[in-house]
């Protein structure tokens, strides 16, 4: 896969990398300029404002910590951010005993959930090959991807969600993520 | 064991937690593989590559300032902790906020004062100084005089509630924010906090440190994501010191807010 990074995303290398090194004002600057990004992704996991900043917290720890481990040829630092993020939060929603789902405004949000946004200028070219490809999808398994990749849910929450038996869920999932590959990887 | 077939099925377990489906064991699983195999982790680079620029359809939404003060006091950084955020503080939600279901469960406010000394009564006081169950109170009182707030510190969760005596009124466009201040120290912000709903805030354990009797609290009133330079800006509005609580006079919990603040202190 071919990988066009734009000045931004080069500049978040960048940042990531004079961190690693201990470079603690690029290691604010990195902050500031991706932070919001990263606390859009707590929120929209989470639904809790409280968790959310403190997986924020969390997750920012880890970044200064762990920096040294980030690769610019594997991954763009934007990529790694948001990975590193989604993972933390995916731990905090794995340690919640139960999911809230009779809370009706979650239902709604569920429901209300744009399934397929515009394109815009500001998307990258990675964004927008990802959007052609998943556009091919069934509608029912376009929905399941989008809907696991945004809420972090289990297998079995999404079966739930959806009122699908956990098989049909599984088999939706892993036949997008092949189609998926084949369509992105040619 | 790399046949076509199998290879197939395999990658698929990286796709999927790539995704984030997997359950927490299975999540373990893979991150050992991970570690354990150069193969195994560029598999799943390859997969977050492919997914993750899904991620782009995510509003952007700026933290509240005191998170990165947070950050800053953490990790120990001798930088300045200001950080000019980068736009729209705006797009705060103050509701979200307000845990609901600890407002109901304190009966809507009334006798606030009581509920919050009722938990102190309550401690096992065979063994005040365990630090899995030692609180602190502080009453935050306004400058006329009036009760403002009530915090009530679990310091073996590292946890604060903070409970309006009733709701308090607050300029448009401003929210109150929660300092600690140490004695002879600078305040330390430790969150915002609801003008007409209880607020659980995280206190991490450099801050746990900090609280004592010899601390104060204080509100002050901040734009609504705090702060933007880690100090107050706006006017005090109500303070209180750790352990004064209306029911100091009668002796008893005082010894329980003292006391484990010894404990905590040994811990810095």
């Amino acid at each position: 896969m071919p990988t066009n990074r734009t000045v931004e995303q080069e500049a978040l290398d960048r940042l990531l990398s004079q961190t690693a090194a201990g470079d603690q004002a690029a290691f604010a600057e990195l902050y500031r300029r991706s932070s919001s990004r990263l606390f859009g992704v707590c929120l929209r996991m989470l639904r809790e404002r409280g968790e959310a900043e403190e997986v924020l917290q969390e997750a920012w720890i880890a970044v200064w910590h762990r920096a040294a481990m980030f690769d610019a040829s594997k991954a763009s630092a934007i990529t790694w951010l948001i990975t590193l993020v989604r993972n933390k939060a995916i731990d905090r929603l794995r340690q919640r005993r139960e999911q809230p789902l009779d809370d009706p405004a979650l239902l709604d949000d569920l429901v209300d959930d744009d399934p397929s946004p515009a394109v815009g200028a500001e998307n990258t070219q990675e964004y927008r090959r990802l959007r052609e490809c998943l556009d091919q999808l069934e509608p029912q398994q376009r929905r399941s991807v989008r809907e696991a990749f945004f809420s972090g849910a289990t297998y079995n929450e999404l079966a739930a969600r959806c009122k699908v038996p956990l098989g049909t869920m599984k088999s939706w999932i892993r036949r997008s993520l092949l189609q998926l590959r084949t369509c992105l990887d040619t | 064991m790399n046949t076509p077939i199998d290879d197939g099925n395999t990658h698929l377990r990286y796709a999927e937690y790539v995704l984030g489906v997997l359950d927490a064991d299975a999540r373990a699983e893979v991150e050992r593989e991970m570690m354990a195999s150069d193969a195994v982790a560029t598999t799943v680079a390859l997969w977050q590559r492919r997914l993750l620029p899904l991620g782009e359809e995510i509003a952007s939404s700026e933290p509240p300032a005191y998170v990165w003060h947070r950050i800053h006091s953490q990790l120990g950084l001798n930088m300045p902790s200001r950080v000019e955020g980068s736009g729209d503080a705006a797009t705060r939600k103050p509701g979200l906020w307000e845990n609901l279901r600890f407002w109901h469960w304190l009966g809507l406010g009334t006798s606030v004062l009581a509920a919050a000394c009722l938990v102190l009564l309550l401690l096992p006081s065979r063994q005040p100084v365990a630090p899995t169950a030692v609180y602190m109170a502080s009453a935050i009182t306004q400058t006329d005089g009036q009760v403002g707030w009530t915090a009530t510190v679990d310091v073996g969760h590292g946890r604060m509630v903070v409970v309006p005596a009733k709701p308090q009124a607050i300029a448009a466009g401003r929210a109150p924010e929660l300092w600690l201040i140490p004695a002879g120290q600078k305040p330390i912000a430790v969150g915002m906090i609801g003008g007409s709903a209880p607020t659980t805030l995280k206190l991490d354990p450099a801050l746990l440190a900090k609280l004592g009797p010899s601390a104060a609290l204080a509100v002050s009133v901040e734009p609504p994501g705090g702060s933007p330079t880690g100090q107050p800006t706006g006017p005090v509005i109500a303070k209180g010191s750790i352990g004064a609580s209306p029911d100091a006079a009668r002796g008893q919990p005082v010894t329980l807010l003292n006391r484990p603040d010894e404990s905590v202190r040994s811990r810095s």
